[in-house]
């Protein structure tokens, strides 16, 4: 190890500056130390031996028939192509093969297995360019090195000291020194004329396409990037396996990097038009501002600490679709803020869709093909990540829904359309409400249950928007507040209060067309989850009750879990309305929850009381009121009682069951003796120990109870007062 | 001439100041402002569809614009495609577009060999503007593209052959729309080719790379061809149209196509039995339209048992010029140029998507 050292050093110092002696005397200090700990902890490892091995075997050394030398080979190389290497044992290596220390066939091989398992020091390379000076190598064997560096340029930890070599570098490549980047580049074009399209030519070229796009135009051909990818495949295809089982150690920054770049366009394109553009730098750089900063183009981009570090010298890229989908530049679109970039965004990506499903030119078909269901989801995803609508995506949709037959692609429409902001109420109805009543009618139970949670969506995000801007502005709410065009808490209100309405009706209608089918019931009683509680949860003065066609179908439903849903919100209807009463006597506020609401809330609350605990129904004056002689005819035995805890169909095998436990040995059932004395009690325990904490919830918040003089424990709902 | 084209520039839009652009947290207000932003259901869209125009006044266009140019422009059959506003276009940066787009063209033939920008090449493109033809402040000037080859045996002097040309041009384009965009977007959404499909396909490529827009191609539906239809006939008077010529295409198995030539002065006589319906001489209302084709319709009815209506107009010629559902115009009079521009450039803005 020590002969290494100073091996390299004295090397470095022949070869070029001073300063990177300095920094690698250092990395091999740390290095050391690093191996002495690795070396006390587990001197047994046959890896680190293999590595000490290499380390330290003599110049001259010979390598036919020497097995130690197979053996440490054969151990290393299995650890590289498997595991990947760590980058301690990179720099072993690479300085152990550029010494040519057993000649250039040990070189080549050792190249072969390089793979890095996280990054590749820096000083690494840069003693190997400097064992590159010396010069003793066959030509194939510096290339391949070249190749490698190319290969695993980006896992390189640092490059300032690499960048200070380029010189050297391109002195291999063009064995003249360059000093001018405008030289440069005609050198290299000089030689490609002399040389034909070499490869690696044109990667350098393409760099400059990156950096100086107004000095050079190339285009890229796809089979000659397969074919130039052949070169490298062996290095990457071990090292995207190694990565792939290293995934999670790997530094997340693979995962980040602009994932459109790498696309690959092979396949012919029929549709033009949902080619999400590659990164590539403005040629346009007019401004002189940016002429004499230096730019850091967004192809450079590969980590967030990068980001941060270049904040203020990223150049949006020529086309802005290419930000699609990469969520680091997404993230610098956010920051920036600037209105030209997100327009020329809004005009391809509207594009985009436009073509695909409302101009339908992409050969006749349109919105089936698998590249459109890959930009919808792009699309999604990209939304999410900036939890926000495009409005070119919003405007398109409008225009959609009115001819969208409900099955293409629904998950991704109905996602786009739960991300829509907030629509005024003057035209929502037009705009959302038209289009969406004659898809829900005219389509089946799945697509109604998903246009419900769809809503339901929208309308949580609208609230979780509310309260993240109200807080920032006081009640007067400007959503946007960098935009001249603010929308006033009222506004915000009446958008809310359409939507819910809207979404009560089709509710109500859609449980009777679907004869109260309980999954669409479970969805409608999602979308509630989020109504009772817009002001305790999101701070927004607002409660509206559910519609009659809503409320009894599930105080009604056969399966208990929708009963005890409903209790629950009842219970969260009733915190939100105390709640805000509390408020509006404490501040005197202006606002205030109009009387309806609360009488709305009373009768239900009543109704649910009278007909659950006091086995009171079809009383004269009650919301279902049944003519007594009818109610005869049926010959159903006490028929008030019909929907009680015990009687109701939804608990009915819950009485049955308690009762089986409480008399084991009686043959006759006799519900009714559940209700007598502490045999209630138990029974409530004993439905609320089945899981129906909504139940519960419901009854120890809005019941008091009272014993009346004969056995029947009755209750009261606790109404509020007006 | 290039000295001229280069002092020339783009029109700025101050009243932008107040209504800045859109971005994609900024949708409130374009619900608001839905009727000219197209942010709507088909409804709102359909009030934007003008429902009536002005009548076309022959107007020596020559006066405003360079007669040469305007050769350019008259006698050819061009492909239409409509464009989304350009990002960063400078009117006086068109030598250098010129160099780039060669560039461009030559590196994209010659796939895999790198490009040095402002080299002699085997390709020469020309941008130029073409004046005058803008009517109001907000109008970009249009710009005309040529691609010129070089024959590599020809002698020094020799012309050389032009083999691609085409026109980005915006005529009386909405005012709303054009005063939306922010100041760094030039609007020229009708965008006319001529010449090889794979040079057009370079052309457009590179516009998309350097400013940012989208192309996309421009159909001209029934309604518009009937409106070329009136448009050209009533210029009879003015102008001898010589024919009108109407193609349609049956829905029958196999499909039908009917060519129906009608007599000039017959054709006037039936616009002109229309136009009395309207009071006001200047402006023609799409009911007149109608009511044209519904006559020519009957007629053919009454002679040969088939009703035209229920097929689709797919081509119209007069003397004047000629145009096809596709997507292909012709003009052959520079006199009525204003008045076929704003009527394409209406269609290519009814294509943006937003």
């Amino acid at each position: 190890m020590v002969a290494t050292a100073n091996l390299s050093r004295s090397d470095l110092d022949s070869s070029s500056g001073s300063d990177l002696s300095v920094s690698s005397r250092t990395s091999n200090r740390s290095l050391r130390v690093v191996e002495k700990e690795r070396r006390k902890n587990e001197a047994g490892d046959p890896f680190l031996l293999a590595l000490k091995y290499f380390s330290e075997v003599e110049a001259g050394t010979p390598c036919v028939g020497n097995d130690v030398l197979e053996r440490n080979l054969v151990q290393v190389e299995r650890v590289g192509l498997s595991r990947g290497l760590p980058p301690e044992a990179i720099s072993v290596m690479l300085d152990y093969a550029m010494s040519l220390r057993m000649g250039g066939v040990m070189c080549v091989r050792v190249l072969k297995f390089l793979i890095p398992a996280t990054v590749v020091p820096q000083e690494a390379v840069v003693r190997a360019v400097a064992w590159l000076c010396v010069s003793k190598m066959a030509i194939s064997t510096q290339v391949l090195f070249l190749k490698w560096v190319l290969t695993v340029f980006d896992m390189i930890d640092s490059k300032d000291h690499i960048r200070a070599i380029y010189g050297f570098i391109f002195h291999f490549v063009t064995e003249e020194n360059l000093v001018f980047r405008p030289f440069r580049v005609r050198k290299l074009l000089d030689l490609q004329t002399k040389m034909g399209r070499q490869p690696f030519l044109l990667l350098v070229l393409s760099l400059y396409k990156v950096f100086c796009p107004e000095l050079v135009t190339l285009a890229l051909p796809s089979r000659m990037r397969s074919g130039f990818k052949n070169h490298n495949s062996t290095w990457k295809a071990a090292l995207s396996a190694v990565q792939k089982r290293n995934k999670g150690q790997v530094s997340s920054d693979i995962s980040l990097t602009l994932g459109v770049k790498h696309k690959t366009d092979s396949r012919k394109r029929k549709y033009h038009h949902l080619e999400v553009p590659l990164l590539s730098s403005s040629v346009q750089r007019n401004s002189p501002s940016s002429s004499s900063r230096k730019v850091f183009p967004l192809e450079q981009l590969h980590s967030f600490p990068q980001l941060l570090d270049n904040l203020h010298r990223i150049e949006l890229p020529s086309q802005m679709g290419s930000l699609l989908g990469s969520s680091l530049a997404l993230c610098y679109l956010d920051y920036v803020q600037d209105d030209s970039a997100f327009l020329r965004l809004n005009f391809w990506l509207g594009h985009a869709l436009h073509e695909e499903f409302l101009f339908c030119s992409g050969d006749g078909g349109s919105g089936s093909s698998s590249e459109a269901l890959h930009l919808l989801n792009r699309l999604l995803s990209t939304q999410q990540f900036l939890q926000e609508g495009f409005s070119s995506s919003e405007g398109f949709l409008y225009k959609f829904l009115n001819v969208w037959d409900g099955s293409l692609l629904r998950p991704q429409i109905l996602g786009l359309l739960s991300d829509i902001p907030v629509v005024p109420s003057s035209c929502i109805n037009q705009l959302l409400f038209e289009p969406l009543v004659q898809l829900f009618f005219t389509s089946t139970l799945f697509f109604k249950c998903s246009v419900i949670d769809c809503l339901n969506n929208m309308l949580s995000k609208w609230l979780t928007w509310h309260s993240v801007y109200a807080l920032e502005d006081g009640l007067d709410i400007s959503l946007h507040s960098h935009t001249p065009m603010n929308m006033t808490l009222s506004g915000f209100m009446d958008s809310v209060v359409e939507l819910v309405r809207f979404v009560g009706r089709l509710a109500a209608v859609g449980l009777q067309l679907e004869g109260c089918h309980s999954l669409l019931l479970s969805f409608i009683l999602d979308f509630y989850e989020t109504v009772c509680d817009m002001f305790l949860k999101y701070g927004l003065p607002l409660v509206v009750m559910p519609p009659v066609g809503v409320f009894y179908p599930a105080l009604f439903a056969t399966d208990p879990v929708s009963v005890d849903r409903l209790g629950y919100i009842m219970y969260r209807y009733k915190k939100n309305l105390t709640s805000a009463k509390c408020q509006q006597q404490e501040t005197k506020q202006a606002f205030h929850i109009s009387r309806q609401t609360y009488r709305e809330f009373n009768h239900y609350l009543l109704f649910m009381v009278s007909c659950l605990w006091n086995s009171k129904m079809f009383l004269p004056g009650m919301a279902i009121e049944v003519d007594q002689e009818l109610l005869a005819l049926s010959k159903v035995p006490k028929p008030w009682t019909s929907f009680d805890l015990i009687h109701h169909p939804a608990f009915l095998g819950y009485a049955f069951d308690f009762h089986h436990k409480c008399w084991p040995e009686r043959k006759k059932m006799d519900l009714n003796s559940i209700k007598a004395g502490k045999h209630w009690d138990w029974y409530l325990e004993f439905l609320f120990s089945q899981g129906f904490q909504g139940l519960q919830q419901f009854v120890q918040s809005s019941i008091t109870r009272w014993s009346a003089a004969g056995t029947n424990d009755q209750g009261q709902g606790d109404r509020l007062s007006l | 001439m290039e000295e001229r084209n280069s002092t020339e520039k783009t029109p700025c839009n101050n009243a932008l100041a107040q209504r800045r652009s859109k971005s994609y947290r900024q949708s409130m207000r374009s619900c608001v402002e839905a009727t000219h932003l197209a942010y709507t259901s088909g409804l709102l869209t359909a009030l934007r569809i003008p429902r009536s125009r002005k009548a076309p006044k022959s107007r020596d266009i020559t006066k405003q614009v360079d007669p040469d140019q305007v050769a350019l422009l008259v006698k050819k059959e061009w492909q239409l495609s409509y464009v989304t506003p350009f990002y960063q276009f400078r009117h006086t940066q068109l030598k250098s577009y010129s160099k780039q787009l060669s560039a461009f063209i030559v590196s994209e033939k010659q796939q895999g060999l790198a490009i040095e920008v402002g080299q002699e090449l085997g390709f020469k493109v020309n941008f130029s503007v073409v004046l005058g033809l803008a009517e109001t402040d907000k109008d970009a000037e249009t710009v005309f593209i040529q691609i010129l080859s070089k024959q590599a045996f020809a002698a020094k002097d020799d012309a050389q052959k032009v083999v691609w040309s085409g026109w980005l041009t915006c005529v009386n384009g909405d005012l709303d729309y054009l005063r939306s965009l922010p100041l760094e977007f030039v609007s020229l959404p009708l965008f006319c080719t001529r010449g090889p499909e794979s040079l057009t396909v370079l052309v457009k490529s590179w516009f998309e790379k350097t400013f940012d827009c989208c192309f996309g191609p421009l159909g001209i539906n029934s309604t518009n061809l009937q409106w070329l239809a009136s448009l050209w006939t009533g210029c009879h008077p003015t102008i001898n149209i010589q024919y009108l010529k109407l193609v349609w295409t049956l829905p029958t198995l196999p499909p039908m196509d009917v060519t129906y030539t009608v007599h000039p002065q017959d054709a006037w006589e039936l616009w002109d039995s229309m136009r009395q319906v309207d009071t006001t001489e200047d402006s023609i209302s799409i009911d007149e339209v109608t009511g044209f084709i519904k006559g020519l319709q009957s007629h053919f009815f009454r002679h040969f048992r088939i009703d035209l209506s229920a097929g689709s107009l797919m081509q119209i010629s007069t003397a004047l010029g000629s145009s096809h559902h596709s997507g292909k115009i012709k003009i052959a009079s520079p006199n009525y140029i204003p008045t076929i521009l704003q009527l394409l450039t209406e269609c290519a803005l009814l294509k943006m998507p937003i």
